[in-house]
């Protein structure tokens, strides 16, 4: 549209004469061109030669006088304007410098021969080289070293709890004790230093507990990497590798004992689930999976401890889908602040810790690069209010006086991505911020959190993530104002808008399946089916149809 | 379109810039992705034939708004020239201005500019003559106001193009786009290319981008250009041998002022070319199947029949039209992003690693690393033929059909056998059958060369199988189109307003909008003129809602020709639909729908008696149908019935 602009300054009139003769009359036709011409000039004599009753003797004449005319006066035209943006240049409206400085980036930005060179990255070269061996025979004995990695910090860490768990016994006794002499031998002030003793004491072991895993969980991201380079290596120079098959190959049978000894502890909980495939669009349809899922969020990153084979599977799966074009994605709900420190973000940080994560940065670092990412963006944002404030936007005010008051939070509707190897069934998680707002029962589709939802949907557009997981509901966790109709009427919203914006994505992607997870927190069995003969009612749900060609 | 000869077949590939996030269009519907834009741009550029251009042959989207362009390749090119340090001599350089100024000015007469003319854009074929590669560019891409990147190379641009400046995304002090260039543009890049000829040298190679733009604009102060740029590069002597033709060629090129320029239309009839221009024969466009021109006018048989065959060597692949061969490469498994996969063209990272860190409300993203692999690299990939290997296989008479034999309908063939049990497959296998393909398409083309004469054979033929590459040209033999169809849909009237104007503009863009031709701009526009120009020619009939879907598939397979589908529409609906556009057409329709509810009482009276029973009268669901043939709901199985 900007384009258009720049057009419309430019467009002129001009008039076309052309005279001829018919029998003994002189005629003259006069036609007023507009500059630049767009439509095509043999329809326009073709229109002329009609309107005017033009008799056909002169039909070719006015053919190239009116074709020479039109070339002469667009070179005429461009000539006009060349020069204005030289003279331009000459009288120093146009600052050369700057001019060329433009150039200069707009090459360097976007054409590979003028780009600088690219610096290595490790990052990329790692991904190639763990692709290359999750596609290969290593994949087994890669899995398992990550499963012993997994085991060797699940035991610490149940260390870690054992031993929680025993200072918080030994320091309630040591309190009832206290408490008990309360009056007698001891004052008020000496509770209160014991418990900040206690505290302090709690506090120096949960530093200590964090620290070690810290450094195990540093020490194999290390030492796993180290190996997968070497092994990569190996297989490379000897490409006859039946050897180091057959020595890949021996290894896991010890492994999958360890694993497998102290199995199949507890059953897992049983999921409610129901899949659909649906269809979308008017003339050509797309296909895509729909599944309404009962779960708690973190199911999909949790890994079951003592793995049955159905968790090994799933892990292969995530492994081999990890550096190609078909991910997973999760959306979790989370409030204002880039941290883990409460609530929901706490215990997804508790569970992306559980397995070292041997391919990106840890959540924490990760969480420290999107605050800074933030603060730029902001800074970025304001900046450029400043230059153009007559932008309206809606709600802008209110929006801004929050940014003011504190840059670093994020707003409803915004959301950060963090990317996984270590969770059992997601590969990147979309934090999408929301407020108390989606509580209340009165949300509309423009709510900042609908909105941030399409725009997950198009990150997963343009990055290939094709199986995504939302929370249908927009909360993660039932309260008591979230009666039935409150529910249902939710549900509808999600829906609905999900089902637009998957339309929207057809036209973005050409119609890729995908698969769309609806996951409802802990809700009643009769709630779950209402809700999975809703969904029926919005997407139009494929049948079955056999067509025969005769041909 | 001409054969491929010793040509081969290239194709290179970019990116459309990303639509901006959150706008719509200014009917409320989503914004068309600009790839689209440039595939129903780049379509007229198909028929843009000339023995000076590249042949372009097809478009395909990909991932992203990836696009591949294939197009005709040669693997020489002038930048060979300067690399090996030597001076190209003065006939040669004549000969080079004069052919490249040949291809500017015909594509000067379709409107298009270059605009990135350098030295490895001007191939070169086995004979040593020109031909121009990317001409297209710059029209597919509306002026460069589609994709990121700049259209031209630095050292070849033209002062008046650097001083209008570039656009860039990311820098919001433009407002607006940088002004199209005129074709006097490409003349002075024409200009540098053949200093960089005369002096065995590349110009300005060595300097930071912004210098040499800074260089080229400062080169407007100086009296006499040709020497300074001489002296700059050190090769003033070797200009100064240069005789007095060629010099004033290359002073003529590179006039500072566009307005002193002249185009490439004046510079052709220069009096510096009058020892070369003898030694051409201007360009006659090959007639076309329907026009009023006598199709064999021009033709010339040498005295001896004989002299015909003598150039016979065995390659009969490299006689067919280029497209033919790409139509069939395709069929033989060929992957365009394979192809370019494997030179390492394309390489992509995995998605996990490009993902951005932060997304705002409005979905702009940030802490994305830009992606190298969606810079551009415009490199041209010659795709290997291997695959069509086995099809080499066939003889001289399946490539030369004799037509006169009313006997045999295939010709015979070292695998006929196994071609006359493909007949008997499903027509989606045949289809895809690169071998049975070959030879229909074949026949099909030497039928329509012999049409009308050969109408009754087509029809034969038609009732086996119509090969895709030519439904469309068949389509308009078996509707009898003849005549000048090409000026009777010129002096139709498709701009003045008419009543049905609104309907029209309604109806359009919810009209087979999936597929890409037809949702294009470019689409837009035709569907609109072929519309208006059924409804002012045909005064006693109406526009009725359906005639859109019915005029779909004639646009489709005659994109590049409106009056043809045009004139298939106007042929078809008399014979298949007749009345059906009446003002009032209940009666035609009534007559319809009662001959249908006797056919399925006929055909499935259980049915019928149910349909009866509940009332559902075939008025509530089948007219539709009819008035549009069935196009609307299987528009693309109509395509291949």
């Amino acid at each position: 549209m900007k384009k258009n602009k720049g057009k419309a300054n430019t467009t002129s009139e001009k008039e076309f004469v052309f005279e001829f003769r018919a029998g003994k009359h002189n005629c003259v036709l006069k036609v007023p061109l507009q500059f630049p011409v767009q439509e095509n000039i043999s329809d326009l004599h073709g229109r002329l030669m009609l309107l005017h009753k033009i008799p056909c003797y002169i039909e070719k004449d006015l053919k190239t006088s009116l074709s020479s005319f039109v070339e002469k006066e667009t070179i005429l035209d461009y000539d006009r304007e060349a020069e204005l943006a030289l003279q331009r240049l000459t009288t120093g409206d146009v600052d050369i410098n700057q001019l060329t400085n433009a150039w200069t980036r707009s090459y360097v930005e976007t054409t590979l021969e003028h780009a600088r060179p690219e610096e290595p990255s490790w990052d990329e070269d790692f991904a190639d080289v763990y692709h290359e061996l999750i596609h290969s025979p290593a994949s087994d004995t890669l899995l398992n070293l990550e499963h012993n990695y997994f085991v060797s910090i699940s035991e610490l860490i149940s260390e870690r709890d054992m031993e929680l768990k025993k200072l918080q016994e030994r320091q309630a006794s040591e309190m009832d004790k206290v408490m008990h002499e309360l009056g007698n031998t001891l004052s008020d002030h000496d509770v209160n230093a014991v418990a900040s003793q206690h505290f302090d004491a709690q506090q120096v072991l949960e530093n200590k507990w964090a620290s070690e895993l810290k450094q195990v969980t540093g020490i194999q991201k290390h030492e796993y990497q180290q190996w997968v380079i070497s092994l990569h290596q190996d297989m490379q120079k000897s490409n006859n590798s039946s050897q180091i098959t057959e020595e890949i190959k021996v290894q896991p049978s010890q492994l999958l004992e360890v694993a497998d000894s102290g199995a199949r502890m507890f059953e897992e909980q049983p999921l409610l689930e129901e899949s659909f495939t649906i269809h979308l669009g008017a003339q050509l349809k797309t296909m895509h999976n729909l599944r309404l899922v009962r779960a708690d969020v973190l199911d999909f990153c949790k890994h079951r401890r003592h793995g049955s084979g159905g968790a090994k599977l799933r892990r292969l799966q995530t492994a081999l889908s990890l550096y190609s074009s078909s991910l997973c994605g999760l959306v979790l709900l989370v409030d204002n602040r880039v941290n883990s420190y409460s609530g929901i973000k706490r215990e997804f940080a508790t569970v992306a810790k559980e397995c070292t994560d041997f391919h990106f940065p840890f959540l924490e670092a990760q969480l420290d690069e999107v605050q800074q990412v933030l603060l730029y963006a902001r800074a970025q944002r304001s900046s450029k209010q400043k230059e153009q404030p007559e932008i309206p936007r809606n709600g802008g005010d209110d929006k801004s006086k929050n940014v003011e008051r504190n840059p670093s939070n994020i707003l409803p509707g915004e959301f950060y991505i963090s990317r996984h190897s270590n969770l059992s069934e997601v590969h990147a998680v979309f934090h999408l911020c929301v407020d108390d707002n989606v509580r209340s029962g009165n949300i509309t589709a423009r709510d900042p959190a609908i909105m941030g939802l399409r725009n997950i949907l198009k990150v997963c557009c343009t990055h290939d993530v094709t199986t995504v997981t939302v929370p249908l509901l927009l909360v993660h966790d039932m309260s008591e104002e979230m009666t039935i109709p409150w529910c249902l009427k939710r549900a509808e919203l999600v829906f609905k808008c999900v089902k637009g914006f998957m339309m929207e994505m057809a036209s973005w992607d050409g119609g890729i399946s995908r698969t769309v997870q609806f996951l409802v927190p802990n809700i009643s069995e009769e709630m779950f089916y209402q809700l999975s003969n809703m969904l029926p009612q919005i997407f139009r749900v494929s049948s079955t149809l056999t067509l025969t060609s005769k041909h | 379109m001409r054969p491929l000869k010793d040509a081969q077949l290239g194709a290179f590939t970019f990116f459309a810039s990303a639509l901006p996030h959150d706008v719509c269009g200014s009917n409320g519907l989503p914004l068309t992705p600009n790839s689209i834009k440039i595939l129903g741009r780049f379509q007229i550029l198909k028929t843009v034939t000339h023995p000076r251009l590249c042949q372009y042959v097809d478009i395909s989207r990909g991932k992203h708004e990836r696009l591949i362009v294939v197009a005709e390749h040669f693997e020489s090119s002038l930048s060979d020239f300067p690399k090996q340090g030597k001076k190209a001599s003065t006939e040669k350089v004549l000969q080079v201005a004069y052919e490249v100024l040949e291809g500017l000015e015909f594509m000067n007469k379709h409107g298009m500019v270059h605009r990135a003319l350098s030295a490895h854009n001007v191939l070169m074929d086995c004979k040593g003559n020109v031909k121009l590669a990317k001409f297209g560019l710059y029209h597919m891409t509306d002026h460069g106001a589609d994709v990121d990147f700049p259209i031209g190379y630095p050292s070849y641009l033209a002062p008046e193009v650097i001083a209008q400046g570039s656009f860039h995304l990311s820098d919001s002090s433009h407002d607006e786009a940088p002004l199209p260039s005129g074709s006097k543009t490409d003349v002075w890049s024409l200009g540098v290319l053949l200093f960089e000829l005369c002096a065995g040298r590349r110009l300005l190679q060595n300097i930071e981008i912004s210098e040499r733009l800074k260089f080229i604009l400062t080169l407007g102060c100086m009296d006499d250009i040709v020497t300074v740029l001489a002296e700059e590069h050190g090769c003033l002597d070797a200009i100064k041998e240069l005789p007095e033709n060629v010099l004033e060629l290359l002073t003529k090129c590179l006039t500072f002022l566009p307005s002193k320029r002249p185009t490439p239309a004046e510079l052709l009839r220069d009096p510096v070319f009058d020892g070369v221009s003898c030694l051409y024969t201007p360009f006659k466009k090959p007639v076309s199947l329907f026009s009023s021109s006598l199709r064999c006018a021009h033709l010339e048989l040498p005295e001896d029949i004989s002299d015909l065959c003598k150039d016979d060597d065995e390659d009969y692949l490299s006689e067919r039209a280029i497209n033919e061969v790409y139509h069939l490469w395709c069929l033989a498994g060929g992957d365009l992003e394979k192809e370019l996969t494997n030179k390492g063209i394309i390489q992509s990272k995995p998605p996990i690693c490009t993902l951005a860190n932060f997304v705002l409300e409005d979905g702009e993203s940030f802490g994305q690393r830009r992606d190298r692999s969606f810079l551009l690299d415009d490199t041209t990939v010659t795709l290997s033929l291997c695959q069509l290997g086995n099809i080499e296989g066939c003889s001289r008479e399946a490539y030369y059909p004799l037509l006169e034999d009313e006997q045999s309908s295939l010709p015979q063939s070292n695998s006929s056998n196994e071609l006359s049990t493909t007949v008997r497959l499903p027509l989606i296998i045949r289809e895809r059958d690169t071998e049975y393909q070959l030879i229909r398409i074949i026949l099909f083309d030497r039928l329509l060369k012999a049409y009308p004469y050969k109408k009754n054979l087509v029809w034969k033929e038609a009732r086996v199988d119509i090969p895709p590459l030519v439904r469309g040209l068949v389509w308009a033999a078996l509707l009898g189109i003849e005549g000048d169809i090409q000026a009777k849909y010129e002096s139709t009237d498709k701009d003045t307003p008419i009543p049905t104007d609104r309907q029209i503009e309604v109806d359009i863009p919810r009209c087979h909008q999936y597929d890409e031709l037809l949702s294009s701009p470019q689409g837009h526009i035709k569907f609109r003129r072929v519309l208006k120009a059924w409804v002012v020619s045909h005064p006693d009939l109406v526009y009725w809602q359906g005639l859109d879907s019915l005029c779909a598939p004639f646009l489709y397979l005659n994109f590049n020709n409106e009056a043809l589908a045009y004139a298939c529409m106007s042929a078809f609906i008399p014979k298949y639909l007749y009345n059906f556009f009446l003002k009032d057409n209940s009666h035609v329709i009534q007559e319809y729908l009662t001959v249908f509810s006797q056919m399925i009482a006929f055909h499935d009276p259980e049915l019928s008696n149910h349909l009866n029973e509940i009332g559902f009268i075939p008025d509530l669901y089948a007219i539709p149908w009819f008035l549009t043939m069935f196009t609307r709901k299987s528009f693309f199985f109509i395509l291949t019935m």
